[in-house]
């Protein structure tokens, strides 16, 4: 599914050059759930951005879904994003001028799917992450957990193999939190695989694998304990036990 | 998409609305600014007869003061007019298609049984080739014959005002009607029209209208009629007659010709020339033989048709559509900036970077589409003030009431030119939006 | 003194330097344009107030066209001018060849010495034919000499004759003799060297031609009018000019069928008429730079109301750390006064090459520093002022922006 090969990302200013991934490779399977630890400044961000295709990278190589992504266009990076990746912000990234349903509407149109087609995945994401009720709300008029499950559901709408969280739960509430996750897995039992970046342990543990950043590189000091460490180690190589993936 | 992207672009800019009625008004005022002085520049610089640039040619000749050159700041450019003698010898060529002679008079109209009342009208008195020479339409009958210019004979066109004025225009054609007493009767009644600038004769100005009546030149001689535009003398002679004046070295009459070929442009040269080598034999010209055959374009350049005051106008009015412009690309750049976070997002669920730069240039459009409308009514409402500004009698507004006559196509070639400079001013911020990294925005703050 | 933080400042907006970079030249244009339109509206009001050396407040023009064959332009002037001077309020009225300062009339070349007649000795005067009440009508001083004497008016010549009398400017006397202070008397001589001997001396008066180098270089000479049209000059009482009006078309409205009374007018419309374009200039060149300054300083406004907006958190931060609001205003206030200094810089240099093409253009004297001066003063306020409300809204950012996370 994801297959990254000694990354590197230098970000250079007039005065010094930071080493924000080193030699960074990670494989992740189809349908697994993967938790990103790390302290601030490891590299996490870097990361998710390379791994998000909104950034490019240095040297190394990087396959997503079979292809590999490190020389394509702006276009074409667009286009996978649109069509593989979907993302959760910590701080939502609602767009605030745009309703719920408007909102969840935007990666669709970027896809030129037709009216009715988006209407369709609309509706059934928006029933999905339960907002039915609120699709003409605009985000201001929501909480932070509901703005953080419509921000789900637009990440759901466009039907994305992977899904890319960062700090999903870190702007709201313990109960939402929980809801949030509730959700995540929810999901990943579709088949939608799953990355989160994420500094609480709690969250991380419900994870089928954790990953450690530190100074941009994997480490092998694991600070919390995987919920499915086993399962997780015997799948880290090969493809993924659930192989539910979505139609 | 492009619907998509309008709807964006209108939910953004209703997002601040006096951000956006700020950019609007300072496009709308730089169209507006740009669209009333180009289309004065226009109305006052253009070739009204384009289209006779290489056939049609005002003649002058260099026999002013042997010791004084004519134009102080155009050494060379012989004289604008001719004199009565000189004009009637060079008339005599058969070598031009057509041919003209003319000056401009004023006299005073008036009916046998004086039911109206009488008018003092612009007269020019001219030769019958004028009306095709310089394209003249007629509403009813044509121009006088050939032989009528000598005759004289008492024939008279009419403009169209006056038809009305007189005979409610109806074709009067046939018609009897006095000019200064003496009985005319009229042969065609000439149509609306207005060549701007008013070319074929610069002595009063580039914005002169067309003459009310048209008489044929044979009555200069005859009424001693003097011209009520332009005349000049250098040389200090006794003038105690008529007949004095008409032989005296002063100018008063424009000349025009239409040639059809280079061969007849250069009989018609040789034909000048040796004209005026013999005046010279018999002692009269002091000064080097200068002898032009002018065309449109030239002429206007050389008579300073368009005044120094104008070209600064339009200096300014560039100035003016560049700061505003300059305060447009700001301003959008400063929103779109604005907006660069919920554009990141956007990128990361999937828009490109072309999608992003379209997106922000159809808000660009947006703006220059409502300002280039408003810019053009404010552009027309400067135009009405700007004739409001050069009447000083409003019963009296002689060729500033062609100012609102101007063409179509004059405004919209510089509203075509001002829109696309605001578009192309929004090329940048839509272009810088379009290279923002999309993860730069997307992090918590 | 490093209350001023100049570096720092400096290098934030470097780091921004786009909006800031496209509000200084606004301002550079803004500048340029506004230094010389004021100095080109300068020599256009200059040259609409010169005085004319007449009571042009008081005086009428009268014009009228004989046009029938039987008209007998002789007794139609004498009876008009009789009616004229009999009209309660007149003070004086004259026959005059043509209207000063109407941008029509008669030009001729004179000589100090006769037969003198090259270019370079010849001496140009707006020639005019007046009767004995002429200099009363045009309100004209005499600062020496006398007006001419009803039996020294010479009937109309159908040529364009002059007469052996003359009355003229002071302004032509010298140019005609200009090592003489005292003309009077002295007689110079037309292109066919017929002597004219000055009767009279004129303190000033303008003549038919507003942009004409010689518009003072005027020449009266003691005759009618060539026929069949009469223009005629009444001068009113002070604050009489209306009613005069009204009785001039009342009394010589109808009076004659064979002559058409074509208009009588203040001599205000004619200087209105000459000086428009000049005048026009000077509203175009004051409405578009005053539109322009307008534009320019909502530029700034609107830089500056960015510039805030998206420094909210910085601005609660700055006072959190104990800036007080007078340092927040100051700094933003600094912070555009850099960049309309970085304009008026720029600016100057506009301004002086527009003001050297113009003086190559116009032949006009080279543009005076003192305007630049003046400019520059001008548009710093401008930017001041327009900077003050963002800066006064940004030193109203609570303190506890800082702390608050989204």
């Amino acid at each position: 599914m994801l297959e990254m090969n000694g990354i590197s990302k230098i970000y250079r200013t007039d005065l010094i050059e930071t080493h924000a991934l080193r030699n960074f490779s990670l494989k992740v399977g189809d349908g697994e759930f993967v938790a990103v630890t790390g302290p601030s400044g490891s590299g996490k961000t870097t990361f998710m951005n390379v791994a998000g295709l909104l950034e490019s990278f240095d040297t190394g190589s990087y396959k997503l879904d079979g292809a590999d992504v490190s020389r394509l266009s702006d276009e074409q990076r667009s286009r996978l994003r649109n069509e593989k990746i979907g993302f959760i912000f910590q701080s939502f990234n609602l767009i605030p001028d745009l309703d719920i349903y408007d909102n969840v509407d935007v990666p669709l149109r970027y896809r030129r799917l037709a009216a009715k087609d988006r209407d369709q995945r609309i509706k059934s994401a928006l029933e999905v992450v339960g907002l039915s009720s609120r699709m003409h709300h605009m985000p201001s008029q929501l909480s932070g957990g509901q703005q953080q499950r419509a921000a789900i559901a637009r990440a759901l709408a466009g039907d994305p193999r992977f899904l890319l969280a960062d700090e999903p739960t870190g702007n709201v509430d313990s109960l939402m939190a929980r809801q949030v996750m509730d959700l995540l897995e929810q999901i990943n039992e579709m088949g939608t695989t799953i990355i989160m970046v994420t500094h609480d342990p709690e969250l991380a543990r419900r994870a089928h694998r954790n990953v450690h950043i530190v100074d941009g590189q994997i480490s092998d000091f694991r600070p919390y304990e995987p919920r499915a460490e086993i399962e997780a180690a015997a799948v880290a190589h090969g493809p993924a036990p659930m192989t539910m993936t979505p139609a | 998409m492009f619907g998509y992207y309008l709807k964006l672009a209108s939910r953004n800019l209703r997002r601040n609305p006096g951000l956006t009625a700020l950019m609007i008004g300072a496009v709308a005022l730089g169209i507006a600014v740009c669209v009333m002085t180009l289309t004065m520049y226009r109305a006052l610089s253009g070739n009204p007869i384009w289209w006779k640039n290489d056939v049609l040619y005002a003649v002058t000749m260099d026999f002013w003061d042997p010791t004084e050159e004519y134009f102080d700041s155009k050494p060379g450019v012989p004289p604008w007019q001719l004199t009565y003698r000189d004009a009637l010898a060079v008339f005599a060529s058969d070598i031009p298609k057509r041919k003209v002679i003319m000056h401009k008079a004023v006299g005073t109209l008036s009916l046998e049984d004086r039911q109206a009342r009488p008018e003092r009208v612009t007269t020019r008195v001219t030769t019958t080739d004028f009306f095709g020479a310089f394209d003249v339409p007629f509403q009813y009958g044509g121009t006088w014959a050939p032989s009528a210019d000598t005759g004289p004979e008492p024939v008279m066109v009419i403009s169209r005002a006056m038809n009305e004025k007189y005979f409610g225009g109806r074709n009067s054609v046939g018609e009897r009607i006095r000019w200064n007493d003496n009985e005319f009767r009229i042969v065609g009644v000439r149509d609306h029209w207005m060549p701007l600038p008013s070319f074929y004769d610069v002595n009063n100005g580039s914005l002169e209208e067309p003459e009310d009546v048209y008489i044929p030149f044979g009555w200069n001689a005859a009424l001693e009629i003097y011209s009520a535009g332009n005349t000049q003398g250098w040389k200090a002679e006794e003038i105690n007659s008529y007949r004095d004046f008409l032989n005296s070295e002063n100018i008063w009459i424009q000349m025009w010709v239409e040639l059809p070929d280079e061969n007849a442009r250069r009989r018609f040269q040789d034909f000048l020339d040796n004209y005026a080598q013999e005046q010279k034999q018999a002692g009269r010209y002091g000064r080097p033989l200068n002898n032009r055959l002018t065309p449109v374009d030239q002429w206007l350049v050389d008579n300073d048709v368009v005044g120094n005051d104008d070209r600064v106008l339009v200096g300014l009015a560039f100035a003016f559509l560049a700061v505003c412009l300059l305060n447009t690309v700001g301003l959008l750049l400063a929103k779109f900036l604005n907006g660069a976070a919920m554009t990141g997002v956007r990128r990361a669920l999937g828009a490109s970077r072309r999608q992003v730069f379209m997106q922000h240039l159809v808000e660009v459009g947006v703006v220059s589409s409502i300002g280039a409308a408003l810019g053009l009514a404010l552009g027309g409402l400067m135009l009405m003030g700007l004739r409001a500004l050069y009447t000083v009698d409003p019963t009296d507004q002689g060729g500033t009431q062609a100012l609102a006559q101007v063409d179509m196509t004059s405004v919209a070639t510089a509203l075509a030119l001002a829109f696309v400079a605001t578009i192309a001013a929004g090329l940048y911020p839509a272009w810088r939006i379009g290279r923002i990294p999309p993860a730069t925005y997307l992090k918590a703050q | 003194m490093t209350a001023w933080n100049l570096r720092p400042i400096a290098s934030a907006l470097w780091r921004n330097r786009t909006g800031a970079l496209l509000v200084a030249f606004q301002i550079a244009i803004g500048l340029a344009v506004l230094v010389n339109a004021v100095y080109i509206v300068k020599q256009r009001v200059e040259k609409i107030s010169r005085p004319t050396g007449m009571d042009t407040a008081n005086m009428i023009f009268v014009a009228s066209a004989g046009f029938a064959r039987d008209f007998d332009y002789d007794a139609s002037w004498r009876e008009d001018i009789a009616t004229l001077r009999a009209i309660p309020g007149v003070q004086a009225a004259s026959v005059i060849s043509n209207i000063p300062l109407s941008g029509g009339g008669s030009s001729s070349g004179f000589q100090a010495r006769p037969g003198e007649t090259n270019p370079e000795k010849t001496v140009p005067g707006n020639t005019y034919l007046i009767d004995e009440q002429g200099v009363d009508a045009l309100g004209i001083t005499l600062s020496a000499g006398r007006a001419f004497e009803p039996q020294e008016i010479l009937p109309p010549t159908p040529t364009f004759d002059a007469a052996s009398q003359a009355i003229v400017t002071k302004a032509f006397a010298k140019s005609l003799f200009p090592d003489d202070p005292n003309p009077l008397g002295k007689t110079f001589f037309d292109g066919l060297s017929r002597p004219i001997t000055i009767v009279g001396v004129i303190e000033h008066m303008h003549g038919a031609w507003v942009s004409w180098d010689k518009l003072d270089h005027v020449v009266l000479f003691p005759r009618i009018k060539t026929g069949p049209s009469a223009i005629y000059v009444v001068r009113a009482e002070p604050g009489r000019q209306d009613a005069v009006m009204r009785e001039i078309e009342a009394k010589l409205g109808d009076s004659n069928p064979g002559r058409l009374m074509r208009w009588v007018r203040p001599m205000s419309y004619f200087i209105e008429q000459s000086y428009l374009d000049d005048r026009n200039m000077a509203i175009f060149l004051v409405s578009v730079t005053g539109v322009l300054l307008a534009v320019t300083a909502l530029g700034i406004f609107g830089l500056a109301t960015f510039n805030v907006s998206t420094r909210i958190r910085q601005i609660g931060t700055r006072r959190a750390v104990g800036a007080r609001r007078m340092d927040i205003v100051r700094h933003f206030l600094v912070e555009n006064w850099m960049v309309t200094t970085a304009g008026v810089v720029v600016g100057c240099a506009g301004a002086l090459a527009v003001g050297y093409w113009l003086s190559v253009k116009y032949q006009l004297p080279r543009l005076d520093l003192y305007y630049l001066v003046g400019g520059v003063l001008a548009i710093w306020l401008i930017g001041l002022l327009a900077a003050w409300q963002p800066a006064r809204r940004a030193s109203a950012i609570s303190p506890a922006v800082a702390t608050r996370t989204v």
